[in-house]
């Protein structure tokens, strides 16, 4: 049988881990506060105890046995608590004893036993008293005979001090259970309060993989890492969100637009197969079309790929102005065979984040485009400027330009003008364009080139912008 | 009939491809153009028989079951086997031209692609192996024309052209791979490094411009246009 989810949480663990390490700090410190208090006491004791047997074993060298035997009865007298316990005796071979002085009423220890630290317990003063306990320290005397004739046991009461003792321990083992007790009450707290959001979480993701895309992660709360997490979670779902979204266009995109090519293609190959002697010429038309298709094809399916973002991997740190001046070389002479002259602008330091293929391949569309639409005698402005912290990429062309309200249009696949259906080309050839703009951060803006059409494509630059003298 | 020039040996290629009828589309194709064709259908077979053959190029594709594209490239390498090797990258994959030439690869090509675009490349790979040493001369030929690629100057029967300095790159990947079919991607590629499809005829124009500066009052055309494929310069 498992615990309830509660006990499983990691914050609960953890807080069991917290609990066991701060009471085991407890513990020493508690350990080390009762060796120098009541242990001090205690040592204290034992010392007054060795003094005591020390001065005797003294005046039995100074004195004898008489002498010893003076003393102890004369200090073993009164009430005083603070006096010794004492105990002279006189031990035969037989283990048996004479007491020789003492004022202990017999012998507590047993025979064998010398030169070691015992604890007894006497009679209290008054009849109806408790016991009182007794530590003492049994040594044979003199001492430098260690198996003398004679014992003698030197004690002191040592009731307070067991009071003292015990209250301590009491006190450190309540304060002890106590500390571990709140710990894990606050353990056990504050993993309700991260279990319930957990809880949350899993619920909403679980909604989520169920086929209902459109729910987020409720962010309110402590702003902590939960929240951080829940923000995370949410901007990961809407990017799944618009790729899939993504997805679904290109697959209704690919079938709708090529059915037709592909349909025509088949309707040529059909005719073909019907011939009994099938030209060379109907062949390659064939081939025309099928390459078309292929074309169109790979148009849609770079597109689809920049989309997702697979050739984001790749960015790096390349010069944009080396680009643009390429495509300006590769059109040149075109541009020249159709009359139309090239313009070309391009600043310093035009440095940014992303991929020379995309770039130099949106441009080509750009040019290409823009070259299609211009009539002899126009011109066509290639440049490249900066505007603050970003570098605008523009291609202003004197052609018919595109009105107002097709601007947006335009950018999507398969759109084509009314004017330019009977120019070549499969029309996917600016939403390449903003495909590539997407990856790179870049806006991409229509205008009206007063005449003609102004495309404007503005990326981040990877420099600071210098101060700039023209503004 | 396709050879590449005067080697009386038939060429041999082997096709390491899990797609039955990408590969055998491929070697009717090749077949037709004269070479001998072997295919392996995973890369484990592939790598087997091309460490134990010799053949003039290599056509493999990247997604194969047993030893993946890549992985089969690099052991080759590893055993000093140097046979040219064109990948062929499926569908659904990055433009990964970098991973493939570090690899070891000599070419990349992405499916779904123009039969002639992979017929071009794959001869330029075998005229590229067949004759490594020629890469240090210091002029190029064919016929009565003649490039100084140390002086930049370029003469045919004798009388100086004046070409700009992208016409004269132009012309120069034209002599290099002279008497093969040269690709309007290949073009791209050579000539001003870029890897996408143009899909419009720019090139084109600045093929027609070279054409009437080297050819057009000259006897001999060497410029020629495959229909279908590229250009080619022979005689």
């Amino acid at each position: 049988m498992q615990l309830p989810a509660i006990f499983r949480t990691g914050v609960f663990q953890v807080t069991i881990l917290y609990v066991v390490l701060f009471g085991v700090s407890v513990a020493t410190l508690g350990w080390f506060i009762y060796r120098s208090t009541v242990g001090y006491l205690q040592e204290q004791t034992d010392e007054v105890i060795i003094a005591e047997t020390n001065g005797l074993d003294e005046q039995f060298s100074q004195r004898g046995l008489r002498g010893l035997v003076e003393i102890i009865d004369e200090r073993g007298v009164g009430t005083d608590e603070e006096r010794f316990a004492y105990s002279l005796i006189d031990l035969s071979n037989d283990g048996s004893f004479r007491r020789l002085a003492g004022n202990l009423g017999g012998w507590p220890a047993r025979a064998d036993v010398v030169n070691e630290w015992i604890e007894f317990q006497v009679p209290g003063r008054r009849p109806d008293d408790d016991l009182i306990p007794v530590r003492a320290l049994v040594l044979s005397i003199p001492q430098s005979i260690p198996q003398s004739r004679y014992r003698i046991l030197v004690g002191r009461e040592i009731r307070e001090l067991e009071q003292i003792n015990q209250r301590f321990i009491r006190a450190l083992t309540l304060g002890l259970g106590l500390t571990m007790l709140l710990a894990l009450a606050g353990g056990l707290a504050l993993a309700f309060s991260a279990q319930r959001r957990v809880v949350e979480l899993n619920r909403t993701t679980r909604r989520i993989i169920a086929g209902d895309m459109s729910q987020r992660v409720p962010v309110e709360g402590v702003q902590d890492e939960h929240a951080e997490l829940a923000r995370s979670v949410n901007a990961m779902l809407d990017q799944i969100e618009s790729l899939m979204a993504g997805l679904r266009h290109v697959g209704d995109s690919i079938a709708h637009d090529l059915r037709g090519p592909l349909t025509r293609l088949r309707a040529r190959l059909e005719l073909l197969a019907d011939e009994d002697a099938p030209s060379q010429e109907q062949a390659a038309e064939c081939l025309a079309q099928a390459d078309g298709v292929l074309a169109t094809f790979n148009a849609l399916l770079r597109i689809a790929r920049i989309e997702t973002g697979a050739y984001r991997r790749a960015f790096e740190i390349i010069d944009l102005g080396p680009i643009v001046t390429d495509v300006a070389d590769l059109y040149q002479a075109t541009a020249d065979d159709k009359m139309v002259e090239l313009r070309r602008r391009i600043i310093d330091n035009t440095l940014v984040f992303g991929d020379r293929e995309l770039l130099a391949q949106a441009l080509t569309n750009l040019l290409d485009n823009a070259l299609k639409h211009t009539p002899a005698g126009g011109h066509i402005a290639l440049e490249v400027q900066r505007k603050g912290d970003r570098l605008v990429i523009i291609v202003a062309d004197s052609g018919p330009g595109i009105p107002p309200d097709a601007r947006e249009r335009v950018l999507q696949r398969f759109a084509r003008l009314d004017e330019s259906r009977s120019t070549p080309g499969s029309g996917l050839g600016l939403a390449l364009v903003r495909a590539v703009a997407d990856q790179h951060d870049a806006e991409l803006k229509l205008t009206d080139n007063a005449p003609g059409l102004r495309v404007m494509l503005s990326l981040p630059a990877n420099t600071a912008p210098e101060p700039d003298a023209s503004g | 009939m396709i050879r590449p020039d005067g080697e009386p040996k038939a060429v041999r290629v082997l096709i390491i491809e899990d797609d039955r009828e990408v590969s055998s589309y491929i070697r009717q194709g090749l077949t037709q153009a004269g070479w001998n064709v072997d295919i392996a259908d995973d890369g484990k077979d592939g790598l087997l028989m091309a460490t134990t053959e010799s053949y003039d190029a290599l056509i493999v594709d990247r997604m194969l079951p047993g030893v993946e594209g890549l992985t089969l490239i690099r052991t080759l390498r590893a055993s000093d086997n140097e046979t040219p090797a064109l990948i062929l990258s499926a569908l659904g994959e990055v433009d990964d031209r970098v991973k493939g030439l570090q690899a070891g690869g000599d070419d990349y090509l992405v499916k779904p692609f123009a039969f002639s675009e992979l017929l071009a490349r794959l001869e330029a790979l075998i005229r590229r192996a067949r004759s490594v040493g020629s890469q240090n001369e210091t002029t190029l030929s064919l016929a009565d024309l003649e490039v100084d690629l140390l002086k930049r100057e370029v003469r045919r029967s004798g009388q100086k052209i004046d070409l700009q300095p992208r016409e004269f790159q132009l012309l120069e990947f034209l002599l290099r791979h002279a008497g093969q079919v040269v690709t309007r991607t290949m073009l791209l590629e050579g000539v001003w490094n870029y890897h996408f499809d143009p899909q419009t005829n720019v090139i084109d124009v600045h093929i027609s411009r070279l054409r009437s500066k080297i050819d057009k009052d000259f006897e001999k055309p060497l410029l020629h246009t495959v229909r279908g494929a590229g250009y080619r310069l022979s005689t």
